[in-house]
């Protein structure tokens, strides 16, 4: 950036500021920055949880942080439950029905058919922005209604993104509270669901709101 | 929050060599980084129709660089190392005194002057950002930036052309005041400059 290489001020002010951080030095700030932004993004690592012992897809587990709901499973054990739990939110969960009781009241109420619409807060801080658009689109499909992954690609902007839409969809850590069920390959066929059960529960859940017979 | 990830993954570099820059030091200048970036992420709402993120970004660094600045003067000693390769680049080690010597009292200038012009001059001339850019930063005009820059090399060649910065044959400084002493071992690093 000298324009003077004879200026010894100059010369002496390039030695001093050109060579700049390196690379070495600018790696390892951005990944110590990551770490504190990371941490503030998960102020409190706290997780809860609860048991539908008795749902119409079997038992379902529930979990919970400060920020609201984080992890609806079905189709494994607790133990597996918990330890999931934990890996996600590097918290070690406890069972508390006083926490993470209403959710669960709800995601039961809803598979025995008697609510139609969720009314929790959503936890999807560990989620990229781009799965976050996805999973935010995925709510707004009313129940009865499906959509295929590249309607949903068009709404987010991104047309030609309907198979990242599909992992996207995939990655959704609060199925059925996150209707990724109504989300359809292009010729109708249901694809996948990676909600526990595979594709028989995804089935079951659109006929129980009416999609199929 | 769902774009400031991509804001930090656009300008961190960017600010963490600008703030490198102005503090001279990887450790103080991680620090700032974080701050920096903290600062930003609770003021991210504000920011919402912001037309310039980078400037944005720029000014609080330029804020937290001062702050850092400020504590730091009030320590006695710092340490200022320089990079062996560059500092020994073909020189004799009179030569070599005498560059490590010329490089310390710039930097004791650069450090003596005024905080918007010493960030102006770092931003144009190092950051890669023309007038209207740095105007926008440091929230002045374009004219006014340009002034800064300009009165930021006129002070440092004066300091310069005052020549305190030549070393002594004898003493290996010719520095007057008794509270001021500057060491400057042969084989170039790090040298230890005393401040007053």
């Amino acid at each position: 950036m000298s324009s003077h290489a004879t200026d010894p001020l100059q010369t002496a002010l390039d030695a001093l500021y050109l060579p700049g951080p390196g690379q070495a030095a600018t790696t390892r700030a951005q990944a110590r920055l990551a770490q504190v932004l990371a941490a503030q993004a998960r102020p409190a690592a706290e997780a809860w949880y609860d048991i539908l012992p008795h749902s119409a897809i079997g038992a379902v587990f529930v979990g919970v942080t400060r920020r609201g709901l984080c992890a609806v499973r079905f189709g494994l054990s607790e133990r597996q439950f918990v330890a999931a739990l934990r890996q996600e939110t590097g918290a070690l969960p406890v069972r508390s029905p006083e926490r993470a009781g209403a959710a669960a009241q709800q995601v039961g109420e809803y598979l025995a058919g008697r609510r139609t619409a969720f009314d929790v807060p959503v936890d999807l801080s560990r989620m990229t922005a781009f799965q976050q658009q996805v999973l935010l689109a995925a709510c707004q499909i009313p129940r009865g209604q499906v959509r295929t992954y590249s309607d949903l690609a068009r709404q987010i902007g991104r047309p030609k993104a309907a198979r990242a839409v599909g992992q996207a969809l995939g990655s959704n850590p609060v199925p059925i509270v996150v209707p990724c069920h109504r989300v359809l390959a292009a010729d109708g066929s249901l694809r996948g669901y990676s909600g526990g059960g595979g594709i028989v529960t995804k089935e079951r859940l659109l006929r129980l709101e009416g999609v199929r017979g | 929050m769902l774009e400031f990830d991509a804001l930090v993954s656009a300008h961190s570099a960017a600010i963490f060599a600008y703030l490198w820059r102005m503090l001279r030091d990887s450790a103080d200048a991680e620090d700032c980084l974080q701050d920096t970036f903290l600062r930003a992420y609770r003021a991210y709402g504000r920011l919402k129709g912001h037309t310039n993120p980078r400037a944005w970004l720029y000014r609080i660094a330029t804020n937290v660089a001062r702050t850092r600045l400020k504590q730091r003067s009030r320590e006695a000693l710092r340490t200022v190392a320089l990079a062996p390769d560059l500092a020994a680049a073909g020189r004799g080690p009179a030569e070599q005194a005498s560059h490590n010597a010329l490089l310390a009292a710039v930097d004791a200038a650069v450090d003596a002057l005024p905080h918007h012009q010493r960030a102006a001059l770092i931003l144009r001339q190092y950051q890669g950002l023309d007038y209207a850019q740095v105007a926008a930063i440091l929230e002045c005009s374009p004219e006014s930036a340009r002034a800064s820059v300009y009165q930021a090399m006129k002070k440092l060649r004066a300091a310069m052309e005052a020549g305190d910065w030549m070393p002594d044959a004898g003493s290996g400084s010719k520095l007057q005041s008794p509270s001021s002493s500057l060491q400057v071992p042969l084989n170039g690093v790090p040298y230890v400059l005393s401040r007053h």
